[in-house]
């Protein structure tokens, strides 16, 4: 980045070494010469939506009418498209159809989803870089970038996207995704990575592979700053919960339209609001490792840290969002979280199904806590189970299994003094008397007077009246 | 017998033999498959063409879009005889999944390899939880079984109609028809739907209108119920893509009525949907069949299909490959090859020994060993079969004789069969051996399923194999394998629920300490059988001391996107290409737009992201720009 020349720093990230070996672009695609290949449509994506997209003056919430993503996938599996194709909060059709209001309307260049292919899909692209395009444009990533350096140096590419008339004398060179990346990200309002290869390099950069995958961040280097003044929005997760990245992109929207707070991100530049805390703080059966109990058996609904979860150290928040559309999430279903969100993953992580050595301290610790706390918490669950009237009458009507819930005549004493202390400070008894009611038929809620008989007989004769 | 061009025999209990006379029976030179068109005869005949005609196209289509990945098409194109003349599929990106996995744990294996594709979101995890479990003889209890069933109905619940609205759909909308086919717009507007009473659009050009792109009603309908689908895959797998609860073993779903109730919600959902869309892709190909009889070679290929089976039967599945037959023919989609229109085996030992991966054409160095002479089971293999194979990149320049692509080329019995979710259907018409139920039978040329009854009428729809495979058949199988998926989930659905009437609940083999008792220090050799989105998926593995110390991935799209194998056969995309005649108007050059051609890629839901799951050493990469296989630039 020309950036990073001028601060003065004279550390080449791999961004600048793979541009210093391409070398400035001179040339694009002959728009004659392509005609109408690969376009079916003979109009782009965004020309096709624009009459329904276009939003009207009253509709406008904010300086932007429009901007420009283009997503690319590098050494990915397009898992991450899929989760966000999955979102609903809000969805990439209300995005993409400006139906979200107040946001502008994202004219998005995907290669899942687009009308146009090959040469055609590419041109506003290269408009991008040319500076002739209409409107703000931020770049997105999915997949790892690999080191296309070395492989540069013999004109090839590990993950292409296109050709342009870049190689030497205007020739046909298939372009890498990183070049892409490179080329755009300076001039990009923002440039976000979506899932754990872009964010943090993920499986594609596990031991083991000698592709020297790597994330946006690093490729970029830490003085990368984009049009805006933005470092790399990390939105991480193997596949994230698409809602996290939609959600994100919305608050960025909101914020550029003027209405929205600054959205907040740590210092790894994730969405804090999304990644602030441990999966586990959210996580359903967080209360069960409270409680010291814990999962045996694959299936168990019990906290699954024995079996493997590593969600007391992971920063994600899948429990309390769910996947798609509030549904799933991994624990809640049974599934024992393997670090995906995190800049360890995979190999901090493996061998998977294996308990984290370091939870023998903490579950040690929860199952002494438990083993007083648990009793404590059944007694009351068992007080609590049981109606006053069944307490008044010493009686349970249940024809279901009636023994359990009845209490022991040590219960039945300590939860006459539990609930003398719990009353104490209950303003309901202090001396004044209510003046609005009939106070001879007000049963007092007291209970430490013998059970009333005579109120039973009274009302069953009642009942029969 | 079912081999023609591997020298196997059987003896009377159906084990097969090499044969004795022929000395290097696998040998390319001595074991060849009849080819049809010689590379050099379609060489020559592009050249004379060149010669006599100036309408040739030589064009490189980067990226062909709305398919999942990094796919790129090559075709000579004679804009005058409306000929595809020639046709290169190449993969165009590479990670490296095998290459990671081995030397690992072989329990990083399910997540790790669920990674390779992210649009078949869970497939890979299970297909290597299989091949986890043969080689450590761990048997999932039945409801693991059932479970796992469950979560891949939801997927194929999500996978079809994303295929069918998002990705092939736009291709026959209002938005490209108008414009690659103005010719078939005054004939939609007059043609009456013949199936209007159950999917509401009255005309074919109502309908191609609401195939439009983000803006139609079934785009954004299909749209809506992948995430239903999703959804219940979620419920049960905690996530998609890439499930939490894929264990060897097993799964390690928490189930309880709920779970099965919420999966049960959706599910009645989806019924009434499959009978409009099966509607909607009837409706499609009965109007351009009508329009123009050259569409029904559009993507046309020889009925050559081959499909591992999928959905299991919990109680005859046992995890091992000895019983692999018997328990492979009790699966919900019955395993087998078809070739030529035959069925000629449902065995999984034929399908797996017919099995061979070859590299003339990809950016490998000869991968092949004689590690392995048979499959553990008595039964002969090749050296270039996946427990015989390495992954052994080398990258080099793109030439269209040499290497061109990071696929490579899985053949069957040396012959070009293909993958595709409507094989499924494909094979289980032909079988009959679908397990007893009341929704689903097979008569040995269709299917007849019945829908049970949602907000309209039951009904009863019947799938008829068709006789040429194309384009607009492959969409409509697709159509009818989504009805398909679902009824076997409905059907796996009532097994749940009598599971746990039974109190039967116990969904993994060991629990997750008692794994390291399980893993095994001698060699094991494995594979994992299983189906994806677009068909075939099997995930071939070998262990010793406890550590991976070889794992092959074959994907339905690996075979699918194949490039040339050894004999020049060319791949099912290049073929289904240079079989589709070039019906839009191209008068004028410069309006070409390959809609035909892209309608043949795309039936086929080309998936790039796990056909290119390898990796490779330090190497170079030099590439001849602009090279063809006409020599001309």
């Amino acid at each position: 980045m020309a950036r990073t020349a001028s601060n003065g720093t004279d550390q080449r990230t791999p961004a600048d070494l793979l541009l210093d070996f391409h070398g400035p672009v001179e040339r694009y695609h002959d728009r004659e010469e392509l005609g109408d290949f690969g376009m079916p449509a003979r109009a782009f994506m965004e020309d096709l939506l624009e009459p329904i997209a276009k939003a009207g003056a009253m509709s406008r919430l904010g300086p932007l009418e429009k901007v420009h993503a283009f997503w690319f996938a590098g050494m990915s599996c397009d898992g991450c498209s899929v989760s966000v194709t999955g979102a609903t909060s809000p969805s990439v059709e209300s995005l993409v159809l400006g139906a979200h209001p107040g946001a502008p309307r994202v004219i998005l260049h995907h290669p899942v989803l687009n009308v146009e292919s090959g040469a055609n899909y590419m041109r506003p692209h290269e408009m991008a870089l040319s500076g002739e395009l209409d409107g703000p444009y931020v770049i997105i990533l999915e997949g790892s970038i690999a080191d296309e350096t070395r492989a540069a140096a013999d004109g090839g590419y590990w993950s292409g996207q296109g050709e342009e008339p870049w190689g030497p004398d205007g020739r046909m060179r298939t372009v890498s995704t990183a070049e892409w990346m490179a080329r755009l990200a300076p001039g990009a309002a923002a440039s976000l990575a979506i899932g754990t290869c872009a964010t943090w390099g993920g499986v594609p950069s596990a031991e083991g592979n000698p592709t020297g995958a790597m994330s946006l961040m690093d490729f970029l280097g830490k003085d990368y700053r984009s049009a805006f003044g933005v470092p790399v929005v990390n939105i991480p997760g193997c596949a994230p919960v698409g809602d996290n990245f939609t959600e994100t992109v919305a608050a960025i929207l909101y914020f550029l339209q003027g209405f929205g707070p600054l959205p907040e991100f740590d210092e790894l530049g994730r969405p804090s609001w999304l990644f602030g805390e441990t999966v586990h703080r959210h996580c359903v059966r967080g209360a069960y490792y409270e409680e010291g109990d814990f999962a045996e058996e694959f299936g168990d609904k019990e906290c699954l840290v024995e079996i493997g979860c590593w969600g007391p150290v992971v920063n994600c928040n899948i429990t309390s969002r769910g996947a798609i559309n509030g549904v799933g999430g991994c624990m809640n279903v049974g599934g024992a979280c393997i670090g995906c969100t995190m800049p360890g993953f995979p190999d901090k992580f493996t061998p998977f199904y294996k308990r984290p050595p370091g939870s023998l301290a903490s579950s040690t610790v929860a199952r002494m806590v438990g083993s007083i706390m648990r009793p404590l918490r059944k007694y009351s669950n068992n007080n609590m189970n049981r109606e006053v009237r069944w307490d008044v009458h010493g009686d349970i009507p249940s024809g279901w299994a009636r023994e359990k819930s009845e209490p022991g005549v040590v219960s039945e004493i300590s939860h006459r003094f539990y609930d003398k202390l719990r009353r104490s400070t209950d303003t309901g008894r202090n001396e004044v008397e209510p003046w609005g009611k009939r106070a001879e038929w007000t049963k007092e809620r007291d209970s430490d007077r013998e059970p009333d008989l005579t109120l039973r007989a009274g009302a069953t004769s009642g009942r029969k009246e | 017998m079912c081999f023609k061009n591997l020298p196997v025999e059987f003896d009377e209990a159906g084990v097969a033999t090499l044969r004795r006379d022929i000395a290097d029976p696998y040998a390319l030179s001595v074991t060849k498959p009849d080819v049809g068109t010689t590379e050099a005869e379609r060489e020559e005949r592009i050249q004379r063409l060149m010669a006599a005609n100036g309408h040739i196209k030589d064009i490189n289509m980067d990226p062909v879009t709305r398919v999942a990945g990094a796919l790129a098409i090559h075709v000579a194109a004679d804009l005058d005889a409306g000929e595809y003349l020639d046709a290169h599929s190449q993969a165009t990106l590479f990670r490296g999944y095998e290459v990671i996995l081995m030397g690992r744990d072989p329990r990083d294996a399910i997540f790790v390899s669920s990674r390779a594709c992210g649009v078949c979101g869970g497939v890979h995890a299970h297909a290597s939880a299989y091949a986890i479990e043969m080689a450590m003889g761990l048997r999932p209890p039945p409801f693991g079984t059932v479970i796992r069933n469950l979560q891949e109905a939801a997927e194929m619940g999500y996978d079809n109609p994303l295929h069918l609205y998002l990705l092939a759909g736009p291709d026959y909308s209002e938005a490209i028809i108008r414009q690659s086919n103005p010719e078939l717009w005054p004939k939609a507007e007059q043609y009456r739907c013949p199936n209007e009473d159950i999917h509401g659009f009255r005309t074919m050009a109502d309908l191609m209108t609401a195939l439009n792109p983000l803006t139609g009603q079934l785009y954004r309908e299909g749209l809506d119920f992948t995430r239903l689908s999703r959804e219940m895959f979620a419920v049960l797998a905690g996530k998609f893509p890439h499930p939490q609860t894929v264990v060897p073993g097993g799964v390690s779903s928490t189930i309880t009525l709920q779970s099965l109730n919420e999966y049960h919600s959706r599910l009645a959902k989806i019924f009434d949907y499959a009978a409009r869309m099966m509607a909607v892709w009837d409706d499609i190909p009965e109007f351009l069949y009508s329009c123009d009889e050259r569409y029904r070679l559009v993507g046309a290929r020889p009925t050559n299909h081959i499909d591992p089976g999928y959905w299991d039967d919990p109680y005859a599945y046992d995890a091992t490959y000895a019983n692999c037959n018997d328990w492979g023919q009790r699966r919900w989609s019955s395993p087998g090859v078809v070739i030529d229109g035959e069925l000629v085996t449902t065995r999984l030992t034929d399908l797996n020994i017919g099995l061979e991966e070859f590299v003339e054409h990809s950016y490998y160095d000869e991968s092949s060993t004689s590690r392995h002479a048979d499959d553990t089971a008595g039964n002969p293999i090749s050296p270039y079969h996946p427990w015989n194979k390495r992954t052994l990149p080398r990258p080099a320049g793109k030439d269209w004789k040499e290497k061109y692509t990071w696929a490579t080329a899985p053949r069957w019995d040396r012959k070009v069969v293909e993958a595709g979710a409507y094989s499924r259907l494909l094979m289980t018409a032909k079988a009959r051996a679908l397990p007893a139920n009341d929704f689903i039978e097979a008569t040995g040329h269709s299917v007849r399923m019945l829908i049970p009854k949602g907000l309209t009428a039951e009904a009863e729809v019947e799938w008829h194999a068709p006789d040429q495979w194309n384009a607009l058949e492959r969409n409509r199988g697709r159509a009818y394998h989504y009805l398909f998926s679902q009824l076997v989930g409905l059907n796996n659905l009532l097994m749940a629920y009598d599971m746990m009437k039974k109190g039967e609940t116990r969904v993994a083999a060991v629990p997750a300490d008692e794994l390291d008792d399980h893993i095994p220090s001698d060699v094991r050799r494995s594979v994992g059988w299983w189906g994806a989105g677009r068909g075939w998926l099997t995930h071939h593995m070998e262990m010793e001391n406890g550590k991976l110390t070889n794992y092959q991935i074959v994907t339905p799209s690996t075979i699918n996107a194949s490039p040339r194998d050894p004999w020049d056969q060319p791949g099912p995309y290049e073929e289904a290409v240079m079989n589709t005649p070039i019906i839009e108007d191209v008068s004028d050059p410069g309006r070409f737009t390959g809609i035909d051609m892209l309608r043949a890629i795309r039936s086929f839901d080309p998936c790039m992201p796990c056909t290119t799951h390898v990796s490779t050493q330090h190497g170079t990469i030099v590439r001849e720009v602009n090279t063809c296989s006409c020599g001309a630039d």
